[in-house]
């Protein structure tokens, strides 16, 4: 006998709640599988661990204002429904938010066209597919006397999210997503350097057998490459950051500065205003296939769609989500997301949405291959991989240790370096350098990223300050 | 008033059923209650804590631990996760009794603060907000304030088939004040929180006083300067000393990363890494800490561990297998982010104890150099032992006197040659332990207290 699964959660959940509109319902249903790793061996498996849960928001009407509620459960039963019903009614009380009212998306406006972000394979056998891709990952090290994993985990998400609101739109997904860690280290000798470590963090939407043996070369060479490196030299000189590091920089600051949150608190840039290099083209792009962030709609149940930001240098456009949206007038962009300010937590139906980006897509430029943007650098710095940037959306300075770069030298990558720090601003005033106003170059291929699409990006105007000479 | 051991047949029920199967089983249910308020000039919002609770089962399979979470106490629920782990328990056969040794210990921690969070109602919550606002935004120029209080209950009741069985609630209360400047284009702003284990009384830190110095502090930001960049004499203010001693050399002492071979401190235990002024400490048992817990997630108490003893490498932390491997004991570090995270070896509170230089003194020792305020953010490599610090401010060292102010850094350099460049710390007057969060790397959040005094060294800084 097969059972029926269930209804989505938002759906069983609406059909419960007794209460005036406008209210919305996020709803998940997940299951989470994981394997850890110490060395080559499995350490730990874990899952399914199973989780359902909902959040309900309520959007009340408040002297010309928005007392907004929110709260978030796992208690699915009807008493369960009721404190949470309750509890969101009582914070809607005491929040605050300067809109006059908020229109939800209807039935038709929360259709978004399909897009790929569901691996189906992991799909419908996780913990094989988490097992086989570890089996891959631990093959690719086969045959390497001087590198090996010492420490790491996979782990995977498989979520069913469901909206409603109470004007009648319902609409539900099914995503996928698995975060790698892996900390991958070269040794080899008692009178050699002391180890190396490459550690690899990365979340993506499905499993790719196919580029494990490549991307386990190459962070094997990054790993032997930090026992050689020397110390980064200081000064002013070009920069180069891959796709990976500027997925660390730009999307806590574009996503910041570039929202109706930051235009409320008036820190937001005036469009028009001249914020990088003519050459610079930046998007938000909820629509990229196999990106983190991408979905039909968004967890506001508004569809998701390509938005510019920066046009030729200039800002164009800013993100909403249907609060902010409210408080201007203006539409929600499909910019509603959920899952923490600061780290994105596989639980989102415990947060309340935010307006801030999707994947920041940087247009790709015409300076050619890595190979070429480096050539354009002439002598600077390849930023392999920074500590970590964690810019400040604020004032968007950003900077972080070196873990392991390479010099540039007569236009080409040399010997590499570890230590040290880079740093800068990704916006500043008019007539102050920053990361967007002093790129040399932007390369013709863009790359996924985490919270990026984008070209490997030449940078003139860095900081560069370590303990070499 | 109910709480996690209403549960208890259930969670007794489930131990014994896994009994059969195991030689070694244990549960931890989680709860957490609590508020939090944000505000600032266009908005006010309330956040209640997720009415999120549940428990995990671990069950020693022969070989390596089985896990299994629900988010149901019932029977039912608890019921659902013993068939899980029955499934995974009945593939395993045979093998060895579980790593180390499994704790005993029996005890109800439950220490109700004079005026509990929990009393306070949200209006007063958003009246202690706004007066914070109020003096921020009082002074000319400071053009918003961003002003966040919160506080948590949470319940932990851990059991295991060893007869263990530990029951605590901590009460954690945080807030902070970020006051806002803008001028030509340029953005900054300064922030100051605290918090701790308690009640309202760890509230008293707003005052008018301290919250107008920090919004003139912050129009200040608006003119500071670019930081001197390269290596250089460092001068670390309280909150910087506790991120160091926690990121850049606490996350080497947890023994997970020497059982992985994966830190570079594993070899250097018993040898002096730095002057005999200087001494680390991890405490999960300090007195209102941040990060204080009476009972970790294997039910081993709350301890203090010293790791660095006048300069000599003398300890780590463990768990029970970690403990076992190095014929040692478990230190009470074994700590879960919540019930659907796995355990690790995890710090509490880590700090720098005091020395005995005046603030001025290591100005004058410094001569020239960089002091560091207001540390943001740090990042760990076990394995590596760089170090990565963010700051948001600082202020040159010049013939022996702080000068101008400067903008944020990132400071760099290798760990041991920080410690070992170590000239001197002050004195406890200036000791703080500040509220934080700490990940297993990227993942597995939970609160951890550093903190420390000034402390004297030498490193690379460069804008960040």
């Amino acid at each position: 006998m097969t059972a029926t699964p269930p209804a989505e959660t938002a759906f069983r959940v609406a059909d419960r709640l007794r209460a005036d509109g406008p209210w919305d319902v996020f709803g998940e249903r997940i299951r989470r599988y994981e394997i850890h790793l110490t060395g080559r061996s499995v350490e730990m498996a874990r899952g399914p661990i199973v989780l359902e849960g909902y959040g309900v928001r309520l959007l009340r009407p408040r002297d010309g204002r928005t007392g907004v509620g929110f709260q978030a459960s796992t208690d699915l039963s009807d008493d369960g429904v009721r404190s949470a019903l309750a509890e969101a009614e009582a914070v809607s009380r005491h929040s605050v938010f300067p809109a006059k009212s908020v229109a939800l998306p209807s039935t038709a406006a929360s259709r978004g066209a399909p897009v790929d972000v569901r691996d189906r394979a992991l799909w419908e056998r996780p913990m094989e597919a988490l097992e086989a891709h570890v089996a891959t990952l631990l093959a690719a090290f086969d045959g390497k006397a001087d590198v090996a994993p010492s420490f790491g985990s996979l782990r995977a998400t498989l979520t069913e999210a469901s909206i409603a609101n109470s004007s009648g739109a319902r609409a539900s997904f099914a995503h996928t997503t698995v975060e790698l860690e892996l900390a991958v280290k070269a040794f080899g000798g008692p009178e050699g350097p002391p180890p190396g470590e490459y550690w690899v963090n990365d979340s993506f939407r499905r499993i790719e057998p196919g580029r494990v043996r490549g991307d386990v070369e190459a962070w094997c060479g990054f790993a032997r490459d930090v026992r050689r490196a020397r110390p980064t030299p200081s000064g002013e000189r070009p920069v180069v950051l891959p796709p990976s590091v500027v997925a660390g920089i730009l999307p806590s600051v574009l996503g910041y500065r570039f929202t109706g949150g930051a235009r409320l608190r008036e820190v937001a840039p005036a469009e028009g205003t001249v914020v990088g290099v003519p050459e610079l083209s930046v998007r938000d792009d909820g629509r990229v296939p196999w990106a983190i962030a991408s979905a039909a709609v968004d967890d506001e149940g508004t569809p998701q769609r390509s938005r510019t930001l920066v046009s030729n240098g200039a800002v164009s456009g800013l993100l909403y989500d249907l609060l902010h949206g409210a408080a201007f007038e203006v539409p929600s962009t499909g910019n509603g997301v959920r899952g923490g300010e600061w780290f994105h937590d596989w639980r989102r139906f415990l947060h309340a949405p935010v307006g801030t980006s999707t994947t920041i897509v940087v247009e790709p430029g015409t300076s050619g291959s890595d190979a070429e943007v480096v050539e354009a650098a002439g002598d600077g710095i390849w930023v392999q991989q920074l500590g970590w940037a964690i810019p400040d959306p604020l004032s968007t300075a950003f900077g972080g240790e070196v873990r392991i770069g390479y010099r540039i030298r007569n236009g080409k990558l040399a010997e590499p370096v570890r230590g040290g720090t880079v740093g800068g601003v990704v916006l500043a005033p008019p007539g102050s350098p920053s990361m967007l106003s002093t790129i040399g170059a932007l390369g013709s291929d863009a790359v996924l990223a985490e919270g990026v699409l984008s070209p490997t990006i030449l940078v003139k105007g860095l900081t560069v300050a370590g303990p070499g000479g | 008033m109910s709480d996690l051991r209403d549960h208890e047949a259930e969670l007794v029920h489930l131990l014994e059923r896994l009994g059969r199967r195991t030689r070694f089983a244990e549960v931890m249910a989680d709860r957490s209650r609590g508020l939090g308020v944000r505000l600032d000039k266009r908005s006010t919002t309330l956040s209640p804590q997720p009415r999120l609770e549940g428990a995990i089962v671990r069950a020693w399979g022969g070989e390596r631990w089985v896990e299994a979470a629900t988010s149901d106490l019932s029977a039912s629920g608890t019921g659902n996760a013993a068939e899980v782990l029955d499934r995974q328990l009945e593939k395993a056969s045979g093998g060895h009794d579980p790593p180390g040794e499994s704790a005993t210990t029996r005890g109800e921690r439950t220490e109700e603060p004079a005026q509990p969070m929990r009393d306070m109602d949200p209006e007063e919550m958003i009246g202690l907000a706004k007066d914070a606002f109020g003096w921020a935004t009082a002074v000319p120029g400071i053009r918003d304030t961003q002003v966040h209080v919160g506080w948590t209950d949470q319940e932990r009741f851990y059991l295991n088939s060893a007869g263990a069985r530990c029951f605590q609630r901590l009460s954690r209360v945080i807030a902070g004040v970020a006051p806002l400047a803008f001028e030509n284009g340029r953005v900054e702003f300064d922030f100051l929180s605290e918090g701790g284990i308690g009640g309202r009384e760890q509230l008293r830190f707003l005052t008018e006083e301290k919250v107008t110095h920090l919004a003139k502090g912050t129009l200040e930001l608006l003119h500071a300067k670019a930081p001197p960049a390269g290596e250089m004499t460092v001068l670390l203010d309280p909150s910087v000393a506790g991120t160091m001693a926690h990121e850049s050399f606490g996350h080497g002492t947890e023994a997970d990363q020497f059982l992985r071979d994966r830190s570079y401190l594993k070899p250097l235990l018993g040898e002096t890494l730095g002057p005999d002024t200087l001494t680390i400490v991890d405490d999960g048992a300090y007195p209102g800490g941040w990060g204080t817990i009476y009972f970790d997630d294997e039910g081993h108490p709350g301890q203090k561990t010293v790791l660095v003893d006048r300069g000599r490498f003398v300890g780590a932390l463990h768990d029970r297998e970690t403990a076992a491997a190095y014929r040692t004991k478990a230190t009470g570090n074994t700590r879960r982010a919540d019930f659907l995270s796995r355990a690790f070896v995890r710090m509490t509170n880590t700090y720098v104890e005091p020395g005995d230089w005046t603030l001025d003194e290591l100005v004058r020792e410094a001569k020239d150099g960089v002091l560091l305020e207001r540390a943001t953010s740090g990042i760990e490599d076990p394995q590596g032992g760089q170090m990565q610090l963010k700051v948001k401010k600082g202020r040159k060292i010049e013939n022996g006197q702080l000068t101008d102010l400067v903008t944020s850094m990132a400071l760099s350099g290798k760990v041991l040659d920080f410690l070992r460049a170590t000239r001197g710390i002050s004195r406890r007057a200036d000791f703080e332990l500040g509220p934080g969060y700490c990940g297993k790397g990227h993942t597995d959040l939970l609160p951890a207290g550093t903190g420390g005094t000034y402390l004297l060294s030498t490193a690379v800084v460069g804008t960040a």
